[in-house]
């Protein structure tokens, strides 16, 4: 097989890795601060879709970025607030979220730009490619760093932040201590619907940006449910990595080869049958490594293992 | 006559919340009517006009209310038990597509074959929830994420097979199977209209339902966990078992949904059918409106079925997107779910559920 062949899916899954990275990075923040987020999926698709309409607006993708960004923070304030503060019931909020913005921005779609189903358009700016200085200049690394964007090398550094944030710092104890017993972390003057509040919002935050990566990435585009399960996929990669940011990265890259595998392949095979495969894998990823957890998993904990995973 | 009259209040107890909602959902949808660039009061006249209030209209809304029921009831029977089964879809499409088959290929006398498609439907439907639940209960899978990922499998499997092997040929364009025989249909109930007799189907599902939830030992039992899973293994009930028999029903009965679909209005399995038709997804917005409440369910759906019709027409004439109808939809669980007044429904189930998952969660 062709090195430079093998090189470029290598390329391409680098690149499908980067959304679903954030949605677990997402998903390990709320899991560890206590709260159970289902609706990444939603947070993501609003981030995929503001991306997209700032940018035909200003032609900006810095603008379109943060827009994003914002746009998921909003939606995990309301998550926040109806899940903490309101003690809604976290699948029924997860759930009716993920529909909510389904629905919104199919409806937006169609007030801004005046189509139904997708859009795209030759004046949306792609977001600028990173040229590395060295690397471009070597002939196979080339291949494997083509084409990436900012927006794909940040993703590591934030799951590196998010591991110093967390296990190093002050504030990230908190958090954790807050996951771990609330009513400890309370005595300690911690005001833990503040802290799972600002969780959730900051998993509407890379849940955003992890959009915007889905829809200013490979493609320039938007299309309705164009995350199609990538949130859940996330959740499935933190669970794998165990709410461990770095373990997350290695996690999500499996999802990222498979994803890669479902779009290098499809002319040899059937693309009905690769398009489900980046599911199956999930689900078998699953399967193979969560089993030792389940034999040492004590009876107490197994109900623990259920609400929150 | 006291029973009578306990039952009108035990009613309104339960409905009065969900009206509340619907209103404030009503209102959501009307700012976003307001934004799309329509006055919302004519439309909502349009909307309800054209989805109750003419005999054309409320006849396609009871149609299109079946498989939404039906769906509904597939996650009333799972949620109740706290086993979050987000894969009624792909249980949907995997059953119906399986009884499709049966009935189409399987030679024999009509009376059988039919017998024979929808127990097989069934019992695919039922097989590929236990799936998920016999790999959360071996693998510790989250049925959450494993149904979920099995929706998008089952399309798109049942998709790779009708573009191939099981192709009707005789359409250029069209994915689709053959279509089942005349007399395996199920009846109309009047002369050209769709309607037909699978809306009493579906409420005779809703009434078994109610009884085996509230009348059975399995229906107890199935409760009792998805109250407190603890306290109910502590009395007693084999929570491995409870789970295994109610995955396997709620897969049954989504399986039931897409057959009424096919065996009452489609004829044939159709490429992703259920996917872009979100039958599964409004069934599951009627579950939680109504506070997973089987007779509840089956009111609320009619509704959505109403809303959905209503919200297609508006389409037509307006240009407005039918998804304002889900949009209204969510938003009407999101002002259930906060539980603003939450005095009056203390004893909610659903806020049993909510806290127990809490106390877990702690």
């Amino acid at each position: 097989m062709d090195i430079n062949y093998v090189l470029s899916v290598v390329n391409s899954a680098l690149r499908s890795t980067t959304p679903i990275l954030l949605a677990a990075l997402a998903s390990a923040i709320c899991t560890r601060s206590g709260v159970f987020n289902v609706a990444l999926e939603g947070q993501m698709l609003i981030g995929s879709f503001v991306g997209i309409a700032v940018n035909w607006v200003t032609h900006s993708p810095t603008l379109a970025v943060l827009a994003a960004i914002v746009a998921g923070g909003l939606v995990g304030a309301l998550v926040g607030i109806l899940q903490v503060r309101y003690n809604a019931a976290d699948m029924v909020v997860g759930t009716s979220v993920n529909l909510l913005v389904g629905a919104l921005t199919a409806i937006l779609l169609f007030v801004v730009f005046g189509v139904k189903g997708g859009f795209k358009d030759p004046a949306l700016v792609p977001l600028p490619k990173v040229k590395l200085p060295v690397i471009s200049e070597i002939p196979y690394l080339s291949t494997l760093f083509n084409n990436l964007s900012p927006l794909d090398y940040l993703s590591y550094v934030i799951a590196i932040v998010m591991y110093i944030y967390l296990f190093k710092t002050v504030k990230g104890y908190h958090l954790l201590s807050v996951g771990v017993k609330r009513e400890a972390a309370e005595s300690m003057g911690i005001s833990a619907v503040k802290t799972r509040i600002a969780a959730v919002i900051a998993s509407g935050c890379l849940c955003g940006y992890g959009g915007v990566a889905l829809s200013m990435g490979q493609v320039t585009l938007f299309a309705e449910n164009m995350t199609a399960g990538r949130g859940f996929i996330g959740m499935a990669a933190c669970n794998l990595g165990k709410n461990n940011p770095i373990a997350i990265i290695f996690a999500s890259l499996f999802f990222g080869f498979s994803d890669a595998f479902a779009a290098t392949t499809q002319n040899t095979i059937p693309s009905q049958l690769t398009q489900s495969v980046p599911y199956i894998a999930t689900i078998l990823a699953l399967i193979v490594f969560s089993r030792k957890r389940k034999k040492k998993a004590t009876k107490t904990e197994e109900s623990k293992a259920e609400a929150v995973s | 006559m006291t029973k009578i009259k306990n039952a009108a209040l035990h009613m309104f107890k339960v409905l009065w919340q969900p009206f509340l909602a619907i209103f404030l959902g009503l209102i959501v949808g009307a700012i976003v009517i307001l934004i799309v660039g329509h006055n919302p009061i004519t439309v909502y006249i349009t909307m309800f006009q054209k989805s109750f209030f003419t005999l054309h209209y409320l006849l396609q809304s009871l149609t299109r209310s079946v498989p939404i029921l039906v769906c509904s009831l597939a996650i009333v029977a799972s949620w109740r038990a706290g086993y979050i089964n987000l894969g009624v879809e792909g249980q949907m499409t995997v059953g119906s597509f399986v009884g499709t088959l049966v009935a189409v290929y399987m030679p024999g006398p009509t009376f059988v074959v039919i017998i024979a498609a929808v127990l097989c439907g069934m019992m695919a439907g039922a097989a590929y929830s236990l799936f998920a639940a016999f790999i959360y209960d071996k693998f510790n899978v989250s049925i959450v994420i494993s149904t979920l990922m099995m929706n998008y499998i089952a399309t798109y499997i049942t998709t790779y097979f009708i573009t191939f092997s099981l192709r009707d040929t005789s359409s250029v364009y069209a994915i689709q199977t053959k279509e089942i025989a005349m007399a395996m249909r199920l009846p109309r109930i009047l002369p050209g209209k769709p309607f037909n007799l699978g809306f009493f189907i579906a409420i005779a599902l809703v009434i078994l339902l109610m009884f085996v939830v509230s009348k059975t030992k399995f229906g107890y039992e199935s409760k009792m966990t998805g109250l407190n899973p603890v306290f109910a293994q502590y009395g007693g009930v084999k929570k491995t078992r409870v789970m295994y028999s109610t995955m396997a029903l709620s897969g049954a009965i989504a399986a039931c949904a897409g057959m009424l679909e096919i065996f009452g209005i489609k004829f044939r399995f159709v490429e992703s059918m259920f996917t872009s038709t979100g039958y599964a997804w409004t069934g599951l917005m009627a579950a939680l409106i109504s506070g997973l409440h089987p007779i509840g369910a089956g009111f609320t759906s009619i509704f959505l079925a109403g809303m959905q019709v209503g919200g297609q027409n508006i389409q037509l004439s307006t240009g407005i997107p039918v998804q304002v109808a889900t949009l209204i939809q969510s938003s009407i669980i999101l002002f259930v779910s906060v539980q603003l007044f939450a005095n009056w429904r203390k004893k909610s189930k659903l806020k049993a559920a909510a806290d127990s998952k809490k106390a877990g969660d702690e």
